[in-house]
């Protein structure tokens, strides 16, 4: 009787919203000036191609791609995540696959393609400092972001567990970047918390944008992009690339999701060339298509990630796909404490 | 003499001051978003460098401000309409029934509005998620309505406690349907109790933010929630900007209470 | 509606007849509530011994963890907190407020009910604001040289304390209001006339008498307090999350219903606990006349 019940009332719940014509779907990322960008690079270039409008929405979440995957009502069809995520969630199953008879992968850099997967995105991690609260003589390396007698008050980093963090606190305490993996986790929770207190966690882009600029936290570690966003509003930031750590994001397709076909055919605008190039010139993070560089300003394309002089680190995708779950869990009781 | 302001003696001014300082602690947050929706600085340096429209520009070149405002007032009606209606029978019941275990069913029907909302939000979430409801305009109405139920039945039970039933069988003797003695003589005696009951669904259902968090999808989505995704992303002045038309909007609200509940004493 | 079509000329005789319950009236309302707020909330609670095994696991795992057993304590600290502050800052004010002359009465109510009725996020987002470290607070203290270094009020205890008691503050004035009002001034005049002091009446007449109205006032903030997330959420930093937020991280970061559920219940269980002591205590009538 409950059961016959709830049959009506899901009956009742699906003629009250008749889902509308394939005429839109849905993109999800990180929010603030990249989400801005990527809306502009690419959502609404494949909206005047297709007429297919393109609904945003955001943040990202991963729990939220695991509910709806579970429930099988998957309403994000494009998804930017993290690239260690995308392939974690690959290998779970929790993704559809691409069809790289719609999206070109020849042309793209191949660190970032797996069959679940394409690289959205590639940034660095780098240390950012106030210049107008601070003084032209910021934090220079990781070593200086976690020396709270030569660099004094708050410091913001990134919140959720992921690639970057970890590995700052590891380079900090003069481990060589050719040893930082396997991660040793006690050594990186003990360099943290000598700075602990004096952490002020950002969970978001336009966040780390505004502790940063407000002083709230006269320096940290950010997305390259957001300082180079930041730069562009007209606040006085220092960077510093010594030892950046780089990491790409990667734009993948939730399992079922509604709108898969379209899924596909933004995925291949948004990893053209061109459209690469645009969302590069627009962030300053690096583009994953090879011949996007020429597409682009000769002088802006040097500042890239990719194209930096400075001593460069890659976060290792695959360690951390295989880790994520375990590194998460200390992460975040360590947090708690 | 405690209980009369003028004869308190020194002690009127102690707690005169007290109590303005107080009011002004719950006054500075609500001018001081007036005042930063319209500073220039992005990043809320305050006070500002200068002062600017061009939040206000940018919430409403958004259509998305818009679209959940519109949704939130959609909801948020038809909560109240349903509320009003659920809550006045359920208030007949309750006040005029006599079966057993009615004051068992009276505050299991109080319960939503003590109980942790988060309880509720993340339950039927669950529920939701299984039968297809979440993200429906039906999914909120549901949550909002169960929410704003226990608000209806406290005023419009109040007001039929006090509602003198006598009148309404004083019409029924002159020969008045018993329906009809109801909807002309005994609605009209507690129309202030309906009124509340009104006024407290709609805020309840246009106010709410936990449980519409986990109810809403990418289309369908009220205005606090695209309030509270905006702040866990970005500080931006276009969300005092926001809050500084909903502040107006219950000043109004308030305002037209007030009139009305004259209109009902006259 | 079956119950109301028949017709007698003798009402109060008709009442009974017609009437034979009045259940049907409430037969609506108990629907919804059964189908989409009972069966939905028994669920959830079975989920917590049903995954992801059956059992109590889960419930091992929350009470065997310091992790979670500090965020259930920090979350009664912060709730007492909240609800000793509302009452100390909320008695004088509602204590004026039920003598004060009628105009500047009404003053002061309508910025009570502007400060409660102004949408909950618009208020955090600006205690948000100005509690930062270069926050208008912050600053305004140092140009007076009260202090050198800014205040750490926000991400912090001292942020979730101060945001929530600003939101509580309107639960607790308005209905003690009512409840100083509704005292016999004749019995304080007594007391006067006896010799008391003003102290010793106020401490020994009107307290007592506004007990009862205190107690209920602060059970229901401090059970508001417990379950409250929005606020914590923006105001507090990770070291001080609170039980709503667990719970809404167990479910929607790591879809862990189990635990989540778990969560839950011991959260529903505390406010059932506070809600049934209420209600012996003061009855049904008492709770939500705030709004009133």
């Amino acid at each position: 009787m409950r059961k016959s019940f709830i049959m009506a009332a899901a009956a009742a719940a699906i003629a009250f919203t008749a889902p509308a014509f394939a005429t839109e779907m849905v993109f999800t990322s990180w929010g603030g000036t990249t989400q801005d960008a990527q809306k502009a690079a690419w959502a609404d270039k494949f909206t005047a191609e297709t007429k297919i409008n393109v609904l945003q929405d955001g943040p990202t979440d991963y729990g939220k791609i695991k509910a709806m995957v579970e429930s099988g009502n998957v309403n994000w069809d494009v998804v930017d995540v993290e690239g260690d995520y995308a392939v974690q969630a690959g290998n779970k199953g929790m993704l559809e696959k691409l069809d790289f008879k719609v999206i070109d992968k020849s042309k793209l850099d191949p660190r970032f393609v797996t069959d679940y997967s394409v690289g959205s995105f590639y940034y660095s991690f780098i240390i950012g400092f106030n210049a107008d609260a601070v003084g032209a003589e910021g934090p220079k390396t990781w070593a200086d972001l976690f020396d709270t007698t030569k660099f004094p008050g708050k410091r913001t980093f990134y919140k959720w567990s992921a690639p970057g963090v970890i590995e700052a606190a590891l380079l900090a305490d003069g481990v060589t970047p050719d040893k930082l993996y396997p991660l040793d986790l006690d050594r990186a929770f003990k360099k943290l918390d000598t700075i602990k207190k004096d952490i002020i966690w950002w969970s978001g882009g336009a966040q780390s944008q505004q502790l940063l600029a407000s002083a709230e936290a006269p320096y940290g570690m950010f997305w390259n992009g957001r300082l180079t966003a930041l730069k562009a509003t007209g606040v006085n930031v220092g960077e510093s690339w010594e030892q950046n750590i780089t990491a790409a994001d990667a734009l993948v397709v939730p399992k079922s999701a509604k709108n898969r076909d379209l899924a596909m055919k933004f995925i291949a605008l948004a990893t053209s060339a061109q459209g690469q190039a645009d969302m590069a010139t627009a962030t300053g993070y690096a583009p994953v298509n090879t011949q996007s560089g020429q597409l682009m300003d000769a002088a802006l394309r040097k500042t890239l990630p990719d194209q930096q002089g400075a001593s460069q680190v890659n976060a290792d995708m695959r360690y951390w796909a295989e880790h994520r779950d375990e590194i998460g869990e200390r992460w975040y009781a360590w947090q708690a404490k | 003499m405690l209980l009369n302001f003028d004869k308190l003696g020194m002690w009127k001014w102690v707690l005169t001051g007290f109590s303005v300082l107080v009011a002004l602690f719950l006054l500075v947050p609500i001018l001081f978003i007036v005042a930063l929706s319209f500073g220039s600085s992005q990043w809320l340096i305050f006070p500002p460098p200068g002062w600017t429209l061009r939040w206000y520009q940018e919430l409403l070149a958004d259509p998305r401000w818009l679209e959940s405002a519109l949704t939130s007032a959609k909801i948020a009606i038809i909560v109240t309409l349903c509320s009003v209606i659920l809550g006045l029978l359920a208030s007949f019941g309750l006040t005029r029934g006599r079966f057993a275990g009615r004051e068992t069913l009276r505050a299991l029907f109080l319960t939503p509005m003590i109980m942790p909302v988060v309880v509720l939000a993340v339950a039927l979430y669950a529920f939701f998620l299984k039968i297809g409801l979440n993200g429906t305009l039906l999914g909120f109405v549901i949550a909002h309505l169960i929410l704003a139920l226990p608000f209806s039945i406290i005023s419009i039970g109040n007001a039929l406690d006090s509602f003198d039933r006598s009148i309404e069988d004083a019409a029924i003797l002159c020969g008045a349907h018993p329906l009809e003695a109801k909807l002309r003589v005994t609605l009209p005696g507690i129309r202030h109790g309906l009124f509340a009951a009104a006024i407290f669904s709609f805020l309840v259902s246009w106010d709410e933010v936990v449980v519409a968090i986990f109810m809403a999808s990418p289309t369908l989505q009220t205005l606090p929630v695209k309030i509270w995704a905006t702040l866990r992303q970005d500080l931006t002045p276009v969300i005092a900007a926001a809050s500084t038309l909903l502040v107006v909007f219950t000043v109004v609200l308030m305002i037209v209470a007030a009139l009305l509940r004259k209109g009902f004493k006259s | 509606m079956s119950v109301m079509t028949s017709t007698t000329s003798f009402a109060p005789e008709l009442r009974q007849r017609r009437r034979p319950s009045g259940f049907a009236y409430i037969a609506p309302a108990l629907l919804l509530i059964a189908l989409f707020f009972i069966v939905p909330i028994a669920s959830l609670l079975l989920r917590s011994v049903l995954e992801p095994t059956p059992g109590l696991s889960n419930y091992a795992e929350l009470f065997g963890s310091w992790t979670y057993v500090r965020i259930f304590a920090n979350t009664f600290l912060v709730s007492a907190l909240v609800t000793l502050l509302s009452v100390i800052i909320g008695f004088p004010v509602a204590w004026l407020l039920a003598i004060i002359p009628n105009r500047w009465g009404s003053v002061l109510f309508a910025i009570i009910l502007l400060s409660m009725w102004t949408n909950l996020l618009a208020r955090t987002y600006a205690w948000m604001v100005l509690l930062q470290r270069t926050g208008v607070i912050n600053k305004t203290l140092i140009n007076l040289g009260l202090i050198d270094q800014p205040l750490v009020m926000v991400n912090n205890l001292t942020g979730v304390t101060i945001g929530m008691t600003y939101i509580m503050l309107p639960f607790i004035i308005l209905p003690l209001r009512g409840v100083i009002k509704d005292i016999e001034p004749g019995i304080l005049q007594a007391a006067a006339l006896c010799g008391a002091t003003k102290w010793q009446c106020l401490w020994g007449v009107l307290i007592p008498l506004a007990l009862p109205g205190i107690a209920s006032g602060a059970l229901m903030v401090f059970v508001m307090s417990l379950g409250y997330f929005v606020t914590p959420a923006l105001l507090g930093g990770t070291a001080n999350m609170m039980v709503a937020e667990m719970i809404a991280q167990f479910v929607q970061s790591l879809v862990n219903w189990g635990m989540g559920g778990a969560a839950a219940l011991v959260l529903l269980v505390v406010t059932l606990l506070l809600y049934a002591i209420q209600l012996r205590l003061f009855g049904v009538g008492r709770i939500g006349q705030e709004g009133q």
